[in-house]
């Protein structure tokens, strides 16, 4: 990733994200810090926060592109290759730092992460499932919010911890401030020349999942100062576009976008966009079922959802028109139907509404950079109206 | 005769078999409540599966991989896709999706959920949990509590509950059968056609004449003839049984009419049991409206075929195959792994190792079920009967 941003802050986020372990975390475990690894953004990390523990967001970084290990227990042909390439970083040992996980049934594959590392040698001392509803509603949220419950007293049980509602009000709070800031920074790129690149957001994002809460916050708060007081150069991106799609957890999409005259402006994706723009309500009695809540009625709506499109559609509708996107690119992996099927329903409906969309279907380590090279490039200048 | 009529009874469209309103889903629904609500019901998902048996089947599944959902989702579920898309399929006056039992499911329920021409169709969505604890199976019961409710309002008028009891009398009655017949498979030689069990699930379920007495007096033949057969010590007409296997999958649409007719005939090896066949089915408890959803509820996440194997953990998926092999006296385990299924495809060590530790011949063979193209039937045979032969059962 090439970066124009002189920031020291900004280095640290590039460093922690192109990691697994990062000296930030091994600071903390030095401290008697302790960390739970989590899949999938519908684990609320509040929870975590209110039991004094360091979320860490489980990813395949760095993880080769056969997927190695993983290839065992997950079938390469027919499952995508995300979860097979974190699985392949935990059979690694790479996250044997981790004191415990939970593993949030996002998707089929996501929800088996659990049952083979359960049978593996990298089997942490806690390992536990959280179960999504895949549709939305008060049963539904009450439901969810049950097994919340349950999932707090293993925390408490194996930890020795008490997570009192008083701080789980606190983490809400906490984890409420942070979505804000990251808000903040991605207003930067509604402006016509951004100070951040789509490519250089994406560490920042990553970082935040990946490193203690209060040292990301005052880190964001720093950068946010620091891009307040930059005066961005005149860019020479042609054209503005959004990416959405699962995962998100790398630069690469973004580099290649941005390296051929396009900046990538906003995003809806897992590690991103569908994290951050929501927010959980700060004004009930039951914390957890104000978690819930969010989880399942509020926040930004992952297909996996039944009936989640026409919110996923008035999303991505709202931040083509905030973020004056001219183009939208659909990602989703190979083997992911839930966001392959959305990502079909999208492109009709862009088609319709005058957008262009591009759509790819890829793997998650991204091996075939001169296809998706020729790909975007003959889309930016369908948009553009020229040649690069 | 027997497999003719079940055989019969499905080749008829569900969409078109009842009167009264039509419901249409992604899955399976508590089929009980349309039968006694007098509203016929069809699966989408089902209605693509039959279309990868048709004499047109490859040219519709390569019409299916063009509409273009996702390349590797599983065949019958893009065929469902593309009759939706293409505009083949009945308009419905309700639509009920679930996310049972997988992804692609899902998906296929998100399709039917956004599709514009329906966009005015009343649509009732349920969550279907990945447990199956007491809290799950209310939790269950009270989303088909709700369903029938949703379709009180729309339709305007109330279920007949004493109508409801009455079928699920009826049902409870033909799972009996269904169990009765599996218990008589355990026999050696296996007395029956042991793909019966499957037919008679689909026939009971999926067709027309779903739940109805005619069901009940299929069932009762099927039984009768069967244990007539354990007596005589007889066991598949015209089959020299070696090899009984767990085919740890659904049929899938070929591999019945195509494999498993020239795996009985060639080596005497039966697939004693799949995914449709293993009838687990308790029955409804009718004591209250509260039980009797809740024992719908536990049906429908623990009971029903396919959401049994995919929508709970590996463990379970494991201990039912040690339980099958075990109680049916199967000599190996064929896991298809078809490659739309992403719950399997998550196992696949799992299991094979479980196999390894319990001395148990299992092969993986990663095929379509719904399309033979991906790996032909002679492919598949060569390798199953290579696998006999080398696990020495052939």
């Amino acid at each position: 990733m090439k970066s124009g941003l002189k920031s020291a802050v900004f280095e640290k986020f590039v460093k922690i994200a192109c990691c697994i372990i990062n000296p930030s975390i091994e600071n903390w475990r030095n401290n008697g810090g302790r960390v739970i690894g989590y899949t999938c953004s519908f684990v609320p990390e509040e929870l975590f926060v209110a039991a004094g523990l360091t979320p860490f967001r489980i990813r395949g970084t760095g993880s080769d592109q056969s997927a190695g290990m993983a290839d065992d227990y997950f079938e390469a042909a027919n499952i995508c290759s995300f979860v097979r390439h974190c699985f392949n970083k935990i059979l690694l040992g790479e996250y044997n730092f981790l004191d415990g996980a939970v593993i949030g049934g996002g998707c089929d594959a996501n929800r088996h992460i659990m049952d083979n590392w359960q049978k593996s040698p990298a089997k942490p001392p806690f390992l536990h499932r959280l179960l999504f509803p895949h549709s939305s509603g008060e049963l539904m949220a009450n439901y969810f919010c049950n097994q919340l419950a349950d999932i707090k007293g293993k925390l408490e049980e194996h930890f020795d911890v008490q997570i009192t509602d008083r701080k789980l009000w606190d983490a809400i709070k906490f984890c409420n401030e942070i979505r804000d800031l990251q808000k903040e920074l991605y207003a930067f790129r509604k402006a016509e020349n951004p100070p951040i690149t789509g490519a250089e957001t994406v560490p920042v994002i990553v970082a935040g999942y990946s490193m203690p809460k209060e040292e990301y916050s005052s880190d964001i708060k720093t950068l946010l100062d620091e891009l307040r007081s930059v005066s961005a150069p005149n860019s020479k991106h042609r054209v503005r576009l959004m990416i959405v799609g699962p995962g998100h957890d790398d630069s690469s999409m973004c580099d290649i976008v941005e390296d051929l005259g396009g900046l990538v402006v906003a995003d809806l994706t897992c590690f991103g966009g569908k994290v951050i723009f929501g927010e959980i309500k700060e004004n009930g009695l039951d914390p957890l079922q104000a978690i819930a809540n969010y989880q399942v009625l509020d926040r930004p709506f992952c297909p996996k959802n039944l009936g989640a499109h026409p919110h996923i559609h008035k999303e991505i509708f709202d931040k083509i028109h905030d973020f004056k996107v001219d183009g939208v690119i659909g990602q989703n992996f190979l083997c992911c139907e839930t966001w392959g099927g959305e990502l079909y329903i999208l492109n009709k409906e862009l088609k319709e509404a005058g957008i262009p969309m591009l759509r790819i279907e890829r793997e998650y380590v991204a091996d075939s950079t001169g296809q998706l090279t020729t790909r975007v490039q003959a889309f930016i200048e369908t948009i553009s109206g020229g040649t690069l | 005769m027997l497999a003719g009529k079940a055989l019969g009874g499905l080749c008829l469209d569900p969409q078109n078999a009842s009167p009264g309103p039509f419901v249409l889903g992604n899955g399976d629904f508590f089929i009980e409540i349309p039968v006694a609500y007098g509203c016929s019901y069809s699966d989408i998902t089902l209605t693509g599966a039959n279309g990868t048996a048709m004499p047109d089947a490859s040219d519709l599944i390569d019409k299916a991989i063009e509409t273009g959902v996702e390349s590797r989702m599983c065949t019958a579920i893009k065929v469902a896709c593309y009759y939706l898309e293409a505009g083949l399929v009945r308009k419905p006056d309700l639509i009920i999706t679930s996310n049972s039992c997988c992804d692609a499911m899902d998906t296929l329920g998100n399709l039917l959920n956004g599709y514009k021409p329906w966009a005015d169709v009343p649509k009732f969505i349920m969550d279907a949990p990945h447990s199956f604890d007491e809290e799950s199976y209310k939790y269950m019961g009270k989303q088909l509590r709700h369903a029938v409710t949703f379709m009180e309002d729309v339709f305007g008028r109330k279920m007949d509950w004493d109508r409801l009891r009455e079928v699920c009398v009826l049902s409870n009655k033909q799972d009996q059968l269904l169990l009765e017949f599996q218990e008589l498979k355990k026999a050696v030689p296996c007395p029956a056609n042991p793909d019966l069990s499957r037919l008679g699930f689909a026939y009971d379920r999926w067709t027309g004449e779903r739940v109805s007495p005619q069901i009940t007096d299929w069932l009762e033949q099927l039984v009768s003839a069967t244990e007539e057969r354990v007596k005589a010590k007889l066991g598949i007409e015209g089959v020299n049984e070696k090899v009984r296997f767990l085919w740890q999958d659904l049929a899938g649409s070929w591999p019945p009419g195509t494999l498993w007719p020239r795996l009985q005939q060639e080596l005497g090896a039966i697939a004693i049991m799949d995914y449709m066949s293993y009838c687990t089915l308790t029955p409804i408890d009718l004591t209250s409206e509260e039980a009797m959803f809740t024992s719908f509820g536990k049906r429908f996440l623990l009971e029903d075929p396919m959401n049994r194997q995919a929508l709970h953990t590996t463990d379970f998926f494991c201990n039912d195959i040690l339980q099958i092999v075990k109680d049916f006296k199967c000599d190996a385990v064929i896991m298809p792994a078809h490659i739309g299924h992403r719950d399997t495809n998550s196992r696949l060590k799992i299991v094979r190792d479980m196999c390894r530790e319990k001395d148990i011949p299992c092969l993986v063979l990663g095929i379509d079920i719904w399309d033979k193209r991906y790996m032909p039937p002679d492919v598949v045979f060569d390798r199953i009967s290579t696998f006999f032969q080398t696990t020495g059962l052939v």
